[in-house]
């Protein structure tokens, strides 16, 4: 009795095979057009947790009081208040100051590094001792400039032997010298990611275009400004721009070595932030500078990274 | 005519070996002299006149691993990195296999958002990634170092992987595909086997990044549970008695040392790698 119902239920179970196998088809179809999103998702839902909920959130908190009880609404008032913070003004300039001067420090330095390098035999040799800088923890650059210029005097002491100076150098009351020690640091120790990237791109280019300019004659000068630069221009485009990213974000040697001081003549505007947000507990007001910060990060990346990202690609 | 050439030659591989070996002295002379902090006793760092000549010491070596839990900050670092770098590794082959093998809608663009993340100043999303992680109540754990580190690393790692993927031809994935091969077995078995350079490069470019890492880390790590070596540093002061500069160089050749013979043995790709893979060196 139970298995004619069986054998039943076996057929009812039979029959529709071939729908589903046509609706499998076309399942996997659709799985074929969202298997890349599948793909990508993870990453971008990772990233986004990371940039679009703190931007978010900063966007929020930078509407409100917060200090250490509930949040108390704010409305513009950290904005207003921000325009008007000479200290928010001076550490967007001290951060364009001593960023830009570094880096043209970097370029320059590296550019003509590289040219000096990249035919030279001992190549290899010169690229990994001038990489060394580059692998010390910047947290151990920092001291390293600390030690040297201000607790352990040493560069003071070496000029003063040397006669350029007679006496002790007071850093602590000079914001040039101050940023100066910053400078140093960074372009001691990020010249040589500039470097890198230069002589891979001189070895990479086309030689023999070089040789029939050297053969009609051209100088190396020329052959360098006429045909290296142009040639190497969307390559020194990707390395400024990836070293001025990490060159706006200055942190570490300002909180190592200066602290934003002398009378906040090196606080970068990473180092603004740290201090108004969690030294003074000042978070909604750190929030609103977040979002200033974010939006120059923006309008930046739209115009000037995506280009140059795309023409060192083609 | 040709001893002129000759001589201005000459001339210039003088000025070449000038100028590059004086940045060479350079690069490397504080280098040295920080080594010599690192060896000498306390008492000859912080001098009215600097010593040029110290006496050698020890004293620094055995403090940072009889004084301080050196070796907690030690596993913490490398936890921390390695399962950062884990953490980005799964989740950016897919993407960038993703971005370099498929055409669909909106792939530049979601491209160009991974990669600019990479351009997200720490500062900006520092203050809301501290409640996050303090609301999850991970602030102090090495777990929200893994999580921070791999989120600031994942941009570039897929980038490099992608362009090391984009170098792969074409027919070599058809021939499986006609095979029979189905989209992930020619990722395992095909691409990620052609592509291990890349991924090597991209590895140690993350972990590098990670170990340099220094402002998240301060917020997240209060306490020694989940300091590592970069913010240990900074915290290397004896109260009164000031920095202890000897223990820091120590500590800082310490760190330096596996990074450096790591980043020699993968020279040839370091210039991809730090460009992302806009540079093909």
């Amino acid at each position: 009795m139970s298995n004619p119902e069986l054998s039943d239920a076996g057929a009812a179970h039979a029959a529709p095979v071939q729908p589903t196998q046509r609706r499998f088809k076309r399942r996997s179809k659709r799985m074929k057009t969202l298997l890349p999103y599948m793909l990508v998702a993870p990453a971008v839902l990772y990233l986004m947790l990371i940039t679009l909920y703190p931007g978010i959130f900063a966007i929020t908190q930078s509407f409100y009081h917060v200090k250490f009880g509930p949040w108390q609404p704010a409305g513009f008032e950290n904005y207003t208040r921000l325009m008007g913070d000479y200290q928010f003004w001076g550490a967007l300039w001290n951060t364009l100051v001593i960023g830009s001067i570094s880096l043209i420090l970097q370029c320059v330095i590296a550019l003509a590094l590289a040219f000096y390098a990249y035919r030279d035999p001992w190549v290899q040799g010169w690229r990994i001792i001038f990489l060394i800088p580059m692998l010390f923890m910047p947290s151990a650059v920092a001291f390293i400039y600390k030690l040297a210029f201000l607790d352990g005097r040493v560069v003071a002491d070496l000029l003063m032997r040397v006669g350029l100076i007679d006496g002790n150098i007071a850093y602590q009351s000079s914001t040039w010298l101050s940023r100066m020690i910053l400078i140093i640091a960074d372009v001691w120790q990020w010249t040589p990611f500039l470097f890198i990237i230069f002589v891979a791109g001189l070895q990479a280019q086309d030689e023999e275009v070089e040789e029939a300019a050297r053969l009609d004659g051209a100088s190396w000068y020329a052959i360098f400004w006429n045909i290296s630069l142009p040639m190497m221009k969307p390559i020194i485009a990707v390395a400024l721009i990836l070293r001025a990213i990490d060159i706006t974000t200055m942190f570490t040697n300002v909180f190592i070595i200066t602290k934003g001081g002398p009378a906040f003549g090196t606080e970068t505007i990473s180092y603004f932030i740290y201090r108004t947000g969690f030294k003074f507990f000042n978070f909604g007001y750190a929030s609103a500078a977040s979002v200033i910060m974010l939006i120059i990060t923006i309008i930046i990346a739209q115009f000037v990274v995506k280009r140059a990202f795309v023409s060192a690609r083609a | 005519m040709a001893s002129q050439r000759k001589r201005s030659r000459g001339e210039s591989l003088a000025l070449r070996y000038a100028i590059l070996g004086a940045w060479a002295l350079f690069c490397l002379v504080p280098v040295l002299w920080f080594l010599s902090i690192g060896l000498r006793p306390r008492t000859e760092i912080i001098t009215p006149q600097p010593i040029y000549f110290p006496t050698f010491s020890l004293d620094a070596w055995h403090m940072i691993w009889e004084d301080w839990p050196m070796g907690k900050y030690l596993r913490n670092s490398v936890l921390a990195i390695i399962g950062s770098v884990i953490i980005d590794l799964v989740l950016a082959i897919p993407a960038a296999y993703s971005l370099s093998r498929f055409e669909y809608r909106g792939r530049d663009d979601i491209g160009f958002y991974i990669l600019s993340t990479r351009m997200m100043a720490p500062a900006i999303v520092a203050v809301p990634i501290f409640f996050l992680f303090r609301n999850f109540g991970l602030l102090d754990t090495i777990w929200a170092l893994m999580l921070i580190y791999a989120a600031i690393n994942l941009s570039f790692v897929t980038w490099i992987i992608r362009s090391y993927m984009l170098d792969i031809p074409k027919e070599l994935e058809d021939a499986a595909k006609t095979d029979g091969a189905g989209q992930m077995r020619i990722l395992w078995e095909i691409i990620i086997p052609a592509i291990l350079p890349g991924i090597i490069t991209a590895s140690v470019i993350a972990m590098i990044f990670a170990i340099n890492e220094f402002l998240f880390t301060l917020l997240i790590a209060s306490t020694p549970d989940a300091y590592t070596m970069s913010v240990a540093l900074a915290n290397f002061t004896g109260g009164s008695d000031g920095v202890i500069y000897n223990a820091i160089a120590l500590v800082a050749f310490l760190a330096f040392l596996p990074v450096f013979l790591v980043v020699v043995l993968i020279q040839k790709h370091l210039s991809r790698g730090l460009t992302m893979g806009a540079v093909k060196g």
